[in-house]
């Protein structure tokens, strides 16, 4: 069985590395016609555009709040929160593009009570103030993925390697960031910060195996490569099964957490693919060119 | 003999890397739960004492904890309502014996003492905004570019106005982004003052003017000398009815500079006597704040041409009952007064975020991550023991684990970081490459069997230190971008990964070179 596996990888590995490029050309493409389109390249939620979040703590029928507001703010949208165990509404967050005191005449309007900081919860961010954030934050994205990428090259000091690296890091992000833009998730500021997380958790296994097969002696490259995978699958599997529960627990209550971790699951499943297919595939044909030389 | 020849073995067991991490451990939980650990303690702690109140002349102080009242012992909030039950239904004076850790207080008063008090909390962790409630503000000049020095003048300025209105337990500092803009970024802890915004974006520009004159703005360090704010010089005047709604008129005294008396002086010299009511001169003395009208004032005759550094303020405040128009009226009076204490901002401002958060979620919502955090990491002993089917080795690794959260825990509490939402996915990004990276170093232990363990050990370092690099370097953006709202993120996780890669990853490595043997 193994046999047949590394024969197989043997023959086909470099017609594998068609699967993440095709990939990766959709990425482009669909990024290229999402940002013609929207003139972005993600959705925003309003912690990026501007505007107000307001959490009621209390249970009320958000379907007709949605219906009572429709009209009365800018661009509202409306979740619940529930307890974990029972699953009873606890409260809502409503989100617009409206200033947070519009937003709180409002919902008093339709509550027929005061809102206080007893009962509720308010975060207005100016929209020029978000817009800078968004850019900073894409920004410090850029210079993290910078810095790593020269930490990578220090590190090995081989050009094909370290590019393979840090190409299998960018196809993580782009890729995660295609299939959040597919599920139409709108991002936060949260949600940058977890693709600045999975650019540390995406390399990684990069690191791993390119560590292993460029410095160990033993053994021959598949068996390095192997060793470095068996290793790298228990790390990426244990993270997603880690996040996967934390999600599940998280899901009825933050917002924000929640985010956080389906950005990683997506992120960490690109990863298998691009740690296993692409990384592999280029340092494996680089150290067989090297050693027919 | 047998007995002592495992006590040196499992001496032997513990070499100093795995010492270090007790030692740091040990440390943590001090740091936490502090000395004594606050869990034990019994009481209702203090946070906050009305200034000017009995309580705080008799030497309460906020932070004390209080232990008994008269007799009474008082280990909960319940037993602090119950020991203060019916004592003050009649008006008369009563004595009351409050015993703090720091001594006894007694007090004389017909009033509840004038403090409010919580529980003990149980760690030493702060929490952040967020998280605990509380109201954050970022402000900004309008049309004008604040430097660095301009951002600690208004900060300076800020904290004033805040002390003047008796807000504590706030946090005024600059802040800056990473395309250089400054901001001030206010964070009050617990409940949000009322007009908080009215504080914080109010420019309080202060002019008195007759006609187009200006006789004398506010400031302490320019105009005015001081603002009466006792009882005799200040207060409510009077108030009435009128058309169905009710006003007070509050009245205070304030004292100019030498200069602006003269030029006080000579503005009204050249008034004459208003023919209509000849008790004063002909214009008025105008307030303005913020360049909208507040008052205007008669100036009597007998001042024309006087130099007088006395000069009454007034104004007034409206409401739908005399109560309302009588608070009304207090607030307007001590804004006024508090603007022309603090003097006034040579630019507008603008407030660009406003957080008002309830404390209300908070408690169930830190229940709800401890309890994603720890189903996560029975998920990932299960799997590490399916894997490897070593007992021990799941269990050091879970230890480990386990310990780096309570060391950055630790060290968070030690700087006194306040742990928002970004700081607690900082934790689990740093636990899960924690965990990562013990998985490597298991693996590292089972390959290559004819190479050394030191040697073996040495190649996981190799590959850790990478990680190490790699994660630390993408961090650093972090701490600037978005006026350092996301820093906690960057914090958590950088204080995680050090720990990592010098105490946890090397005292795992040591036990499993133990284990291996």
């Amino acid at each position: 069985m193994k046999e047949k596996i590394v024969a197989f990888h043997d023959k086909y590995y470099k017609f594998l590395l068609a699967i993440p490029i095709s990939f990766l050309l959709f990425s482009f493409i669909y990024i290229g016609f999402f940002y013609y389109k929207n003139n972005d390249i993600m959705y925003k939620d309003i912690s990026l555009t501007g505007g107000t979040s307001a959490i009621i703590y209390e249970k009320i029928n958000s379907n007709e709040l949605k219906q009572f507001l429709f009209d009365k703010l800018e661009d509202v949208s409306i979740k619940e929160i529930s307890d974990l165990v029972t699953q009873e509404q606890k409260a809502v967050i409503i989100e617009t593009r409206s200033s947070a005191e519009e937003t709180k005449d409002v919902l008093e309007e339709y509550l027929g009570h005061k809102l206080t900081e007893e009962n509720s919860s308010f975060e207005f961010t100016g929209s020029s103030l978000s817009e800078s954030f968004y850019k900073q934050l894409l920004l410090a994205m850029v210079f993290a993925f910078v810095f790593m990428a020269i930490v990578i090259f220090i590190m090995f000091r081989i050009f094909v390697p370290s590019a393979a690296v840090v190409l299998s890091a960018f196809a993580d992000i782009l890729m995660t960031l295609v299939a959040v833009n597919l599920f139409g998730m709108k991002i936060s500021t949260a949600g940058i910060v977890a693709f600045l997380m999975l650019i540390g958790y995406s390399v990684d296994t990069d690191i791993l195996l390119t560590n292993r097969v460029l410095k160990r002696k033993e053994g021959s490259l598949n068996h390095k490569i192997f060793g470095a995978f068996k290793t790298g699958m228990t790390m990426t599997l244990t993270a997603i099964a880690a996040v996967g529960v934390a999600l599940f627990i998280v899901k009825s209550f933050s917002v924000v957490l929640t985010q956080i971790f389906s950005i990683l699951i997506i992120g960490l499943l690109f990863d298998i693919l691009n740690t296993w297919v692409t990384n592999v595939s280029i340092i494996k044909w680089y150290v067989e060119e090297k050693e027919k030389k | 003999m047998v007995c002592r020849r495992e006590r040196e073995e499992m001496k032997l067991k513990l070499t100093w890397r795995i010492w270090i991490l007790i030692i740091c451990l040990f440390f943590s939980f001090l740091t936490v739960f502090g000395i004594p650990p606050s869990f034990l303690q019994k009481g209702v702690l203090i946070t906050s004492v009305e200034s000017n109140s009995t309580a705080f002349e008799q030497g309460l102080r906020q932070g004390q904890i209080i232990t008994k009242i008269d007799s009474q012992q008082v280990s909960s909030l319940n037993d602090f309502t119950a020991s203060l039950h019916g004592k003050f239904d009649s008006n008369e004076s009563i004595k009351l014996i409050i015993t703090t850790k720091e001594g006894e207080v007694i007090l004389y008063s017909n009033k509840t003492p004038q403090i409010t008090v919580s529980e003990i909390p149980k760690t030493k962790i702060k929490l952040g905004l967020d998280l605990a409630g509380g109201s954050r503000a970022l402000v900004k000049a309008q049309d004008f570019d604040l430097d660095s020095s301009a951002v600690r003048d208004l900060v300076d300025i800020t904290n004033n106005r805040l002390n003047e209105f008796g807000i504590s337990d706030v946090k005024v500092v600059p802040v800056s982004d990473l395309s250089g803009n400054n901001f001030m970024l206010v964070e009050i802890a617990g409940a949000t003052p009322k007009d908080l915004q009215d504080i914080l974006a109010k420019q309080g520009k202060f002019e008195a003017k007759i006609g187009n004159d200006t006789v004398f703005i506010g400031g302490k360090d320019r105009d005015i000398a001081s603002v009466s704010r006792n009882a005799q010089d200040s207060g409510i005047e009077r108030c009435g009815e009128s058309g169905g709604s009710y006003f007070c008129r509050f009245r205070f005294n304030i004292y100019l500079s030498e200069e602006a008396a003269k030029r006080h002086a000579n503005i009204t010299a050249g008034l004459d006597i208003d023919p209509e009511n000849p008790e004063y001169l002909s214009k008025k003395l105008d307030l303005y704040l913020d360049d909208k009208l507040v008052d205007s004032l008669f100036i009597g005759v007998s001042l024309k041409g006087q130099v007088t550094t006395q000069v009454m303020i007034s104004g007034s405040g409206t409401g739908v009952t005399e109560q309302d128009a009588f608070t009304d009226a207090q607030n307007s009076m001590h804004k006024l007064q508090t603007i022309l204490i603090t003097g006034s901002l040579p630019y507008k401002l603008e407030i660009v975020k406003l957080d008002t958060i309830s404390p209300l979620l908070g408690k169930e919502f830190t229940k709800s991550i401890l309890l994603a955090g720890i189903a996560a990491l029975l998920v990932v002993s299960i799997i590490v023991f399916a894997r490897y089917r070593k007992f021990k080795s799941s269990l050091a690794l879970l230890f480990t684990s386990f310990s780096e959260i309570i060391i950055i825990l630790g060290i968070a509490s030690l700087i006194q970081w306040n742990l928002d939402l970004p700081s607690i996915a900082g934790i689990l990004a740093t636990i899960g490459t924690g965990i990562d990276q013990q998985i490597i170093i298991m693996d590292e232990t089972k390959q290559e069997k004819y190479l050394s363990l030191k040697e073996r050990m040495k190649r996981a370092f190799a590959i850790i230190l990478g990680a190490y690099f790699t994660g630390l370097v993408a961090m650093i953006p972090l701490m600037w971008a978005g006026a350092g709202l996301l820093k906690g993120f960057a914090v958590t996780t950088i204080i995680g990964i050090t720990t990592g890669v010098l105490i946890t990853r090397p005292a795992f490595t040591d036990m499993m070179k133990k284990i291996g043997e």
